[in-house]
């Protein structure tokens, strides 16, 4: 900010003052919406059956036990830890390979120039405009085709090939100095030892961030594993949530809510673990992407 | 032949050319310095010389193995950037062992290697801090160490020392001095700074727009420069040169007349070509004497000057002038010059002035080609 900028504001701190309070209190609110249902899941979990939404609600939860109870319950008579395992598995191997492809190709595309570089990448970048509902039917039909219909393998290799952590890592990686490469060659590292031992570590941090922004997205995928794993073997954390929300479901709502808790823990676990990391790398795909 | 022979080299980049037909030979042990203004191709050849540019034409030889086919690994070259260009991830330790790492060398070879070289530049007590943790100096030291580690035929630097404060940067130069000693290697020097080059060099090569405009003994080009370019990037403050008509000429002297716009006078040179009808005289402001007031002379050559600007320097005292035609001119004076205004005589010696032709090269006098 310059000093032209700030000298006026001086005089007029009042009005300074009006607007930070106008925009805490809109950060208030927009927390507030953001954390209410939340907290109102974990309120309807732990408490008595029917007591939050009796005449008289409590937006307080009022039995812990209860909510043992329900959560045991689920576990126990549903297939949800089996779900669970799925969705994990599926946000591991989708993760392992956006890094590992995405890091590859971003390497060779950030550092180095060969015949077709840039129509290549701009191949890449026109295909993060299509939306997904486009190319669903056809990746679904090669999916089947090849047999993958109801495997890990088909929930999770059509997303290897990330056209967003691409283009995240080679902004990125565009910021490594030439210099740095060049010295490694000249230290005798390989192609691929350059890759490894020099323009990994230096990614790491835009690695983290892929990785998180995957977790999160996989996590909350529901409409690919619909598709291609419908056996109720293959269910995902989405699914099972799903089918508790379902019209036919016999469930009380506090067994719902308490699915669909569930399903929330992890990302939330993961987010208070990596908030800063994740703000990080939201504003990095936002600003640089 | 030499050490090292770069052979009728050029470069293009696309339709640019940026070096033309570059000739050199380096000795086993030499310190050589590339010098030129910005954009001429020094790093281009250096790079090229260490394999990470590849040569469009021409050869490039160490010791008569012809190296333009073969990995910038394999060349036994180890280069010094500008930027350091360490690994930010890794300890001073491990960015020093890196290339010996990567050869999966033994671990207690890895362990000498860098025990030996970090004595040499002191850096015993980095070994285990991130380049981050580490000052201008001490990186630039480490980066040096990357180099000696692996024990090369021949070192690179391009402009390693141009991120360091001047102070600083004159200790390094000691330094650079001191391992050449030390190590005796072959040592090849990119700088932009003709001071820097003459303090460093045993062989300096002037670059220009592509070309090698000479290389040889720093005083030598000093001294005795092939062309304008030289004698002017040579030396500080510059060397003057002064637009003259060529009067005429006999078998000992040239006659020049409108000598910075008005003074005429002789000067002795054997074989004047008398195709040559003008010509620059260059004069370093060491070999100008600003005459006292009211001071007669016999010299052959006096002009008549309008001061610019005097500046003292305390050891010495440059005297800005402008002549008639406007040309500019500096001259050395003594401490105390009294009329810091207005006009002043300056003599040029005429025995120290070289001759230009019009397109800049030097005009050499018959007999002096045969002693040079
Ligand atoms: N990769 C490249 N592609 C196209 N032109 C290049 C490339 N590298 C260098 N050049 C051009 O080649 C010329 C010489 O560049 P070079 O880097 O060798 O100059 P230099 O003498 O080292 O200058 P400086 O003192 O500024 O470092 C410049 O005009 C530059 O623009
Ligand atoms: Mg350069």
């Amino acid at each position: 900010m310059s000093v032209a900028e700030i000298a006026p504001a001086l005089p007029r701190r009042r009005k300074v003052r009006v607007w930070t309070v106008l925009r805490w209190m809109l950060a208030f609110f927009i927390a507030l919406i953001a954390i209410l249902p939340v907290w109102w899941m974990v309120n309807v979990v732990f408490s008595n059956p029917g007591e939050p939404v009796s005449i008289n609600p409590r937006l307080y939860p009022t039995s812990f036990q209860d909510g043992i109870d329900k959560i045991y319950m689920i576990f126990t008579e549903t297939d949800y830890l089996h779900a669970y395992l799925i969705s994990l598995l599926y946000a591991l191997f989708t993760i392992a390979g956006v890094l590992l492809f995405g890091s590859m190709a971003a390497f060779e595309f950030a550092l180095f120039d060969f015949p077709a570089r840039r129509i290549l990448f701009a191949i890449i970048m026109l295909s993060l405009m299509v939306p997904a509902a486009v190319t669903i039917i056809p990746t679904y039909l090669l999916t089947a085709q090849l047999g993958w219909l109801n495997t890990m393998q088909g929930l999770v290799v059509p997303g290897l090939a990330s056209a967003f952590g691409f283009f995240l890592l080679v902004q990125f990686m565009r910021s490594i100095p030439r210099d740095m490469i060049e010295a490694a060659r000249l230290d005798g590292a390989s192609h691929f030892q350059i890759y490894w031992h020099v323009v990994l570590p230096l990614s790491r941090n835009a690695l983290i961030t892929l990785a998180i922004l995957t977790f999160m997205q996989t996590w909350g995928n529901y409409m690919w594993p619909l598709i291609v794993a419908p056996s109720p073997h293959m269910y995902t954390v989405g699914q099972v949530v799903g089918l508790f929300n379902s019209p036919y479901s016999h469930q009380t709502v506090d067994v719902v809510m308490t699915a669909n808790l569930l399903a929330a823990v992890p990302p939330l676990i993961f987010f208070l673990i990596f908030q800063r990391r994740i703000v990080e790398g939201i504003a990095m795909s936002g600003t640089k992407g | 032949m030499a050490f090292l022979d770069i052979n009728s080299v050029t470069k293009t980049f696309g339709p640019v050319q940026v070096l033309e037909d570059v000739n050199l030979s380096i000795e086993r042990g030499e310190f050589v310095v590339f010098v030129g203004p910005s954009g001429c191709g020094k790093s281009t050849l250096l790079r090229m010389i260490s394999g990470l540019e590849e040569v469009t034409a021409g050869t490039i030889a160490i010791e008569g193995e012809v190296l333009n086919d073969v990995e910038p690994a394999q060349r036994g070259a180890a280069m010094v950037f500008q930027s350091y260009a360490l690994y930010p991830h890794m300890t001073t330790a491990q960015n020093m062992s890196f290339g010996l790492r990567m050869a999966r060398k033994a671990k207690s070879f890895i362990r000498a290697r860098i025990d030996e070289a970090a004595g040499i530049l002191r850096l015993e007590a980095l070994l285990d801090r991130r380049p981050g943790q580490l000052s201008g100096g001490q990186k630039q030291r480490v980066a040096i160490g990357r180099a000696i580690v692996r024990e090369p035929r021949v070192f690179l630097f391009d402009e390693p020392l141009s991120n360091l404060d001047a102070e600083l940067r004159v200790r390094m130069r000691a330094e650079l001095m001191d391992l050449h000693r030390r190590l005796g290697t072959t040592m090849i020097y990119v700088t932009h700074d003709q001071v820097e080059a003459m303090t460093l060099a045993d062989k300096m090569v002037v670059m220009h727009a592509g070309k090698v405009q000479q290389a040889g003994r720093p005083l030598t080009l000093y001294d005795d420069p092939d062309n304008r370019f030289v004698a002017g990037f040579v030396g500080s403050p510059t060397m003057n040169f002064i637009p003259a008509k060529v009067a005429g000429a006999d078998a000992s002297t040239v006659r020049l007349s409108a000598i910075g716009g008005t003074a005429e006078g002789a000067l002795a040179f054997a074989g004047f070509d008398s195709a040559v009808a003008t010509v620059e005289i260059g004069v370093r402001p060491e070999h100008m004497r600003v005459l006292a007031d009211g001071e007669s002379t016999d010299a052959p050559v006096v002009l008549d000057a309008d001061v610019v600007l005097v500046e003292e320097l305390g050891d010495v005292t440059y005297v800005h002038l402008h002549l008639p035609d406007g040309t500019r001119l500096i001259a050395r004076a003594e401490r105390g010059l009294d009329s810091h205004e207005g006009r002043m005589r300056v003599v040029p010696d005429m025995k120290r002035a070289l001759l230009f032709g019009p397109d800049g090269a030097r005009l050499r006098p018959a007999a002096w080609t045969a002693a040079a």
